[in-house]
């Protein structure tokens, strides 16, 4: 079964049409790269699974998102369970102005976890996942805002690994850090493949073929293309794909 | 390991797997000649599909490669000589069906004289020992080992120059053998030309390990 | 002709930085020359007695001692009415209502609540605590009369510090499955708490000084002893002021006494926002190490 499928979804900002009946499947354990240009509605398609567009103002959806199977915008479904399984990390690393440790801890204590060995083992496990135990192993308890940006990046994940979503959304993860962070980033979302099924918004189309099984273009609110990365990178079958992932676009 | 280094060194492990078809193959076709096993050399026509679809399944990866991980450096040098290490491959892989298929359609006695006279075994373990010393230079990323390719080169050269002179004294001496002498002649010339795709495999990896490019130089200066 | 338009460049960016220096050097003067007024003509009747003791002799002799106490009384009684309700109000339209017109017609009132004039305050509480709820002339009259009239500034600066907090930690924090309140409580709270103190100093700072709103509800012309409950009526420092500037049995020979009393006043105001001051700069520096 697909892990995430979207059917015939539409996205009405007020009266911006966001989003134009987008079908779309996921399947465990892969990586899908959303790109396209700026307000293409790639970061709002990515909101969908965890109902962050909610946060917004009149914002109107029809259709259906399923994760594992689940219409998550029927009654049933509570929008904190929703998060707890579909966990995100955002564009600006963001850590809260606590400790690297209650960082991590935070997402454990919302949800009513109080046992203090569970939650420093699963603090550790989700640093080391995050491939930055080793680097703030000896100040767990400093301000994250003494990490750098890519730190605070790995920070973020792992704060969202913490409280073991199965999907991981990402949004241009790695727009604000310099090159360096950026490939330990990529490096990071291929090694968290194997646990958890990624989407990942990116403007880089070179990222989006490094890290991304499964590509997807979007242009003005359609899905255009999609299809393998390895498809999309060598023979795209859509003219306005080719001429975008080109470079010729517009 | 990135995920770069993981799929390259996917990529290089087809291509030695390849490699060693391609050995293979050579080693099976100098044997079906010389025991003159048509059921060998059948093996070998059919194996060249396996040969071919290697070629085409590299080529596919490099082209992913490229387009997916844009590699710069080192890396480029590698998937641009490996495209070009597959393709030489593939053309002795050719011969080496040329040799079988002779085998196959020639019927009638074999002058097993002939096979001394124009050192064919020789060629052929040249041959199978050029791509023996290249996989290994490939592996350990070694020029010095590549470079020895060039000297095998020079006497599979010296062989091939000597072989129609001495054809076309065997012909004038037996002349209902002339068309399995003229076989024969074509056959060293498949193992020359196989020689010099080596040599140009020889180069890929010293372009790959040292960035030195020695195509189209003077001799004196390998 | 270039040098020259670039010479009246650096002359007219010159006289501005002078003018501009000088008009802030100007404040900082003004303030100055208030304190040193006051300290000048004031700092001859302090002294450890005029703090301690009871006024004497139609208030040309003695202390100020009670009124600097029920100034206290009335800035702990606002401020604890004022800042519970008012943070609440703020976090309420902030962070849980949409935008609507509803919340907008709040927003405008709590504005319109911000302009009322502190004597219409003043005559609302003598209505209201006074007589209705039967309080009489009491400190508890006062400090609602007088919270009333700060509620619009600490919903305001209480507000402006919410909407200082980024929105990326709210959404890092419900991205995790909190729910609003947790993120309110555990993220936003912490990081808006220097800013929201900001709101309670300006709010003592008006509360001390105002007289208008505690002239019908709490403010003893002349009451020579301590509060005994929140019912009791107090002296206080500006009304003090007043009446021995204006309506004292002999007011040429309480002058000095008014100096004092208003340097106690400001002395007050100015050691509140200190200890304010410290109390932001502490948790702000919690809030990054925490």
């Amino acid at each position: 079964m697909h892990i995430l499928e979207t059917k015939a979804i539409n996205l009405h900002y007020g009266d911006f049409h966001a989003l134009k009946g987008i079908s779309m499947v996921a399947n465990k354990n892969t990586v899908t790269a959303l790109i396209g240009p700026s307000g293409c509605g790639k970061s709002t398609y990515l909101r969908l699974f965890n109902r962050m567009n909610d946060l917004i103002d009149n914002v109107e959806i029809s259709g259906q998102v399923l994760v594992d199977g689940e219409d998550i915008y029927s009654r049933r479904v509570h929008v904190d369970d929703l998060r707890k399984k579909v966990g995100m990390v955002f564009q600006k690393p963001n850590p809260f102005p606590k400790s690297i440790y209650e960082n991590v801890a935070y997402g454990l204590r919302v949800n009513g976890i109080n046992d203090k060995k569970f939650i420093e083992e699963r603090v550790i496990s989700s640093l080391e996942q995050a491939a930055l135990w080793n680097e703030v192993k000896d100040k767990l308890n400093k301000s994250a805002f003494e990490l750098s940006g890519g730190q605070q990046q790995r920070l973020c994940i792992a704060r969202a690994l913490a409280i073991q979503p199965s999907v991981l959304l990402m949004d241009e993860p790695a727009s604000a850090l310099d090159p360096l962070s950026t490939s330990k980033i990529e490096e990071l979302i291929y090694s968290l493949k194997k646990d958890y099924t990624i989407v990942i918004v990116t403007h880089n189309m070179q990222q989006a073929g490094r890290v991304s099984d499964y590509t997807a273009f979007f242009y003005m609110g359609t899905l255009v293309e999609y299809n393998e990365t390895k498809i999309i990178f060598t023979n795209p079958q859509n003219t306005q794909t080719q001429n975008y992932i080109t470079g010729r676009f517009g | 390991m990135t995920h770069l280094d993981t799929e390259l060194q996917q990529l290089k492990d087809n291509l030695i797997e390849m490699w060693t078809l391609v050995k293979n193959q050579l080693s099976k076709a100098q044997e079906a000649l010389f025991n003159n096993d048509k059921d060998l050399a059948r093996e070998v026509v059919s194996l060249e599909k396996r040969v071919n679809a290697f070629e085409l399944g590299i080529d596919q990866d490099c082209e992913n490669i490229f387009a997916l991980f844009n590699p710069v450096a080192v890396d480029l040098r590698l998937v641009l000589a490996i495209i070009k290490i597959n393709n030489n491959l593939e053309r002795q892989g050719d011969s080496a069906k040329g040799v079988a298929k002779f085998v196959i359609e020639f019927d009638g006695p074999f002058d097993k004289h002939l096979l001394d006279i124009t050192r064919i075994t020789e060629m052929f373990t040249e041959n199978i020992t050029m791509l023996d010393e290249l996989t290994e230079a490939f592996e350990k990323e070694d020029g010095v080992i590549a470079r020895k390719t060039f000297k095998r080169d020079e006497l599979l050269d010296e062989i091939n120059d000597h072989t129609t002179a001495v054809v076309a004294e065997y012909i004038r001496k037996n002349l209902e053998n002339t068309e399995q002498a003229l076989q024969i002649l074509s056959i060293i010339r498949k193992l020359e030309r196989s020689g010099d795709h080596s040599k140009n495999i020889a180069e890929e990896i010293i372009f790959y390990t040292e960035a030195k490019v020695l195509k189209h130089k003077g001799k004196d200066k390998k | 002709m270039k040098i020259s338009i670039i010479q009246r460049k650096r002359y007219s960016q010159n006289i501005a930085f002078w003018a501009f220096r000088l008009l802030s050097f100007m404040v900082v003067a003004i303030l100055f020359i208030i304190l040193g007024f006051l300290i000048y003509n004031g700092v001859k009747v302090i002294s450890w007695d005029f703090l301690t003791e009871m006024p004497q002799d139609g208030m040309t002799k003695g202390g100020i001692y009670p009124a600097i106490i029920g100034t206290l009384c009335l800035i702990v009684g606002s401020i604890l009415f004022a800042f519970p309700i008012g943070v609440l109000s703020a976090l309420f339209m902030n962070e849980y209502m949409k935008d609507s017109w509803f919340k907008r017609f709040l927003n405008q009132m709590t504005n319109n609540l911000g302009g009322i004039p502190s004597i219409v305050f003043g005559l609302f509480g003598m209505a209201l605590f006074v007589n209705k709820f039967g309080f009489g002339d009491s400190i508890i009259a006062g400090s609602l009369t007088l919270g009333l009239m700060v509620l619009p500034v600490i919903i305001r600066t209480t507000e402006e510090a919410l909407k200082a907090v980024n929105d990326t930690f709210r959404h890092a924090s419900l991205a995790l499955g909190s729910s609003k309140w947790q993120t309110v409580r555990r993220v936003v709270l912490p990081i808006a708490f220097p800013n929201i103190i900001t709101g309670v100093i300006l709010s003592i700072g008006r509360v001390s000084g105002e007289t208008a709103p505690i002239l019908f509800t709490v403010a003893a012309y002349f009451l020579p002893r301590l509060p005994q409950s929140i019912f009791d009526q107090v002296m206080a420092l500006p009304y003090h002021l007043y009446v021995i500037i204006t309506s004292g049995t002999n007011i040429e020979e309480s002058r000095p006494m008014a100096y004092g009393t208003a340097l106690v006043l400001i002395t007050i105001v100015l050691i509140m926002n200190l200890v304010a001051n410290a109390l932001r700069r502490y948790f702000g520096k919690k809030v990054k190490m925490s």
